[in-house]
């Protein structure tokens, strides 16, 4: 393995091709759409790399930790909030929130730096809360979480000298995020999931999913490994809700709730929640038939048949079908890899049959 | 050797006192006492529910004691967190081939090393495993769910050797294995017993066990049956009774 080969067989072969392919993939297809100029589908595919944003976080925690985070859209809220309130200019704010807080109305940071700030928040507050909660594993853990996500919601949602309360919060009068920036943070915090994945924190933490006792037989602090993989999930959440709030312009704390958490899981479940391959492919499947399903939708209730709703019915069965039939989703589990892809190529056309009907299941 | 065939030269490298351990309100040990020392293979006998495998987790720290002492290394561990006690060199091969199913085989023996030892160190360690365990080099990047029970008991023993522990406990390393395997197991605890490695081996197949032991304890029902040289045990106690019940052993 380390002598006569190039480096661009070790290359090939080593673990390391997984966050180019998805790297490149994404480039070309951003650039792609962009090069497009058709404000319709940029708009879908800004979102969708947002969204992949928000997964690979989701997926950080989850896919190595084993335990379903219900909780993460409420730092994804955060995010959201916290770094509009860093960006947004005191004048602007006073008009818009006459209600908020003095010394948050003061707060004024540029941009990029707001949302920093707001991911920085969200982790902090994740920081504070979650020591004890690292306890809890399996169903105990994932109600907790899920506890956790309704306080949370609660106090954006009722705490109007901070979000306005259950009023619109307009971040700004124009989109500061565009697809480039969403693009630029999305592959970083690729490289940033794959780099935690592949630490000795994430390679304890993905111990402690496999076998808890073992785990710590083999000297590994279970609580200590799962904290610092649920502080930096939130990190990434917080990150994400700032590129969101600053895109969609006006939030409220309802969009940060359990239905987004739905999206956010059938998406890593789809994909295969135990890689970060599945987080990637799973956000680019539910999009696209997300956004299939709403077409055709709206075709339908032109046609008089009133369907509003039937896509999240079809996705609600698309996430039983798999967690019955395909729990580790389309990736099953594994890495994107190109000495996977090289493999696959040389493996007679049936398989390849078999596999590619597995791949379009999801836009049936 | 010459520790283990005279073993009061030296103190003990572990030592446990009238160990009492209960789950819930059903009592598994009684207060049991063995001692191991330095360069020692103890090999603990008796049948399924004796306490054998309750004695390794306690030690280990899995299970937390009611009474009794742990002594390791001259440190009461009794009670601490099995990561704790890992760190001070105990390293438990547990039953049931517990291995990380969905990590590598080079990830499951990189978390073994975890901790104890440096980078460097561990890439040497790694030749020394390939060495010992010749099948895990051909399969080190699979999931070490794919491996063969054999290999996945090879694997389990390897992730507690590259921690180099001061005492290697081993939970029924035979068991559920073909019997080509049960012998490659034998073999390669013979070969840890050759490099003066620690060893607490706990083994429901006692024949193959007291062959390699230097010496024995037998449990029944958690207390202490017998303990001493291996040959003397087939003399002193009816290991018949012990096995099948007591009462009238051998009429079969």
């Amino acid at each position: 393995m380390n002598s006569a080969k190039s480096t661009w067989t070790r290359f090939i072969d080593s673990k390391y091709s997984t966050p180019a392919i998805l790297i490149t993939i994404l480039i070309v297809l951003d650039s792609f759409v962009w090069w497009l100029n058709i404000p319709f589908i940029e708009d879908i595919c800004t979102v969708a790399t947002i969204t992949l944003i928000m997964v690979l976080g989701f997926q950080l925690f989850m896919g190595n930790s084993g335990i379903l985070n219900w909780s993460y859209a409420g730092y994804i809220g955060i995010g959201a909030f916290a770094s509009a309130i860093f960006s947004m200019t005191p004048e602007f704010k006073a008009k818009q929130i006459p209600v908020m807080y003095e010394f948050l109305v003061n707060l004024h940071l540029p941009f990029p730096l707001a949302l920093i700030a707001g991911a920085l928040f969200a982790a902090l507050v994740a920081a504070v809360i979650a020591w004890p909660l690292m306890r809890l594993t399996d169903s105990v853990g994932a109600i907790t979480q899920f506890a956790l996500l309704i306080v949370i919601n609660t106090m954006l949602n009722q705490w109007q000298e901070v979000t306005n309360g259950p009023r619109t919060f307009t971040v700004s009068m124009g989109r500061i995020t565009d697809i480039w920036l969403a693009l630029f943070v999305a592959v970083l915090v690729i490289l940033a999931v794959f780099w935690f994945k592949e630490s000795s924190v994430g390679l304890k933490l993905r111990a402690s999913r496999d076998d808890r006792y073992a785990a710590r037989s083999s000297g590994i602090n279970i609580i200590a490994v799962r904290y610092y993989g649920y502080v930096t999930s939130a990190f990434i959440g917080g990150l994400a809700g700032g590129l969101f709030a600053h895109y969609i312009v006006s939030i409220t704390a309802m969009a940060f709730y359990m239905g987004e958490v739905f999206v956010l899981l059938t998406m890593t479940i789809i994909g295969g929640s135990m890689s970060v391959s599945g987080a990637f492919f799973g956000t680019l499947l539910i999009t696209v038939s997300q956004q299939l399903l709403r077409q055709l939708e709206s075709i339908v209730t032109r046609s008089g048949f009133e369907a509003s709703g039937t896509t999240d019915i079809v996705l609600g069965l698309l996430m039983i079908g798999f967690l019955a039939l395909l729990p580790n989703g389309v990736t099953r589990g594994k890495e994107l890899s190109l000495s996977a892809i090289k493999r696959f190529l040389r493996i007679g056309n049936n398989r390849q049959k078999q596999s590619k009907g597995l791949d379009q299941k999801p836009s049936n | 050797m010459s520790q283990a065939s005279d073993p009061k030269l030296s103190d003990p490298i572990l030592s446990v006192k009238d160990l009492v351990v209960a789950y819930g309100s059903v009592r598994a040990l009684h207060g049991i006492s063995l001692e191991v020392y330095p360069g020692e293979l103890v090999s603990v006998c008796g049948v399924n529910g004796s306490g054998k495998s309750t004695t390794l987790k306690t030690i280990a720290g899995i299970l937390k004691p009611q009474s009794g002492q742990i002594i390791f290394s001259n440190k009461s561990i009794a009670g601490k967190k099995p990561e704790q006690i890992h760190k001070l060199g105990v390293a438990l091969v547990p039953e049931g081939r517990e291995i990380f199913p969905s990590l590598t085989v080079a990830e499951n023996l990189r978390i073994g090393a975890f901790g104890r030892y440096s980078a460097k160190q561990f890439t040497l360690d790694l030749e020394d495993i390939y060495a010992l365990f010749p099948i895990l080099k051909q399969r080190i990047n699979q999931a070490g769910g794919l491996l063969s029970g054999g290999e996945q008991q090879m694997l389990a023993i390897a992730r507690a050797l590259i921690s180099h522990p001061e005492l290697l406990m081993m939970d029924e390393p035979s068991l559920g294995l073909s019997p080509t395997m049960v012998d490659t197991i034998f073999e390669l605890i013979a070969t840890l017993k050759e490099r003066k490695i620690t060893i607490l081996l706990v083994e429901q197949n006692a024949e193959r066990a007291l062959q390699i032991a230097d010496r024995a304890y037998l449990l029944s029902t958690g207390h202490v049956k017998f303990a001493g040289q291996p040959a003397d045990m087939q003399s002193t106690v009816d290991i018949t009774a012990v096995y099948l019940g007591e009462g009238k052993g051998g009429e079969l």
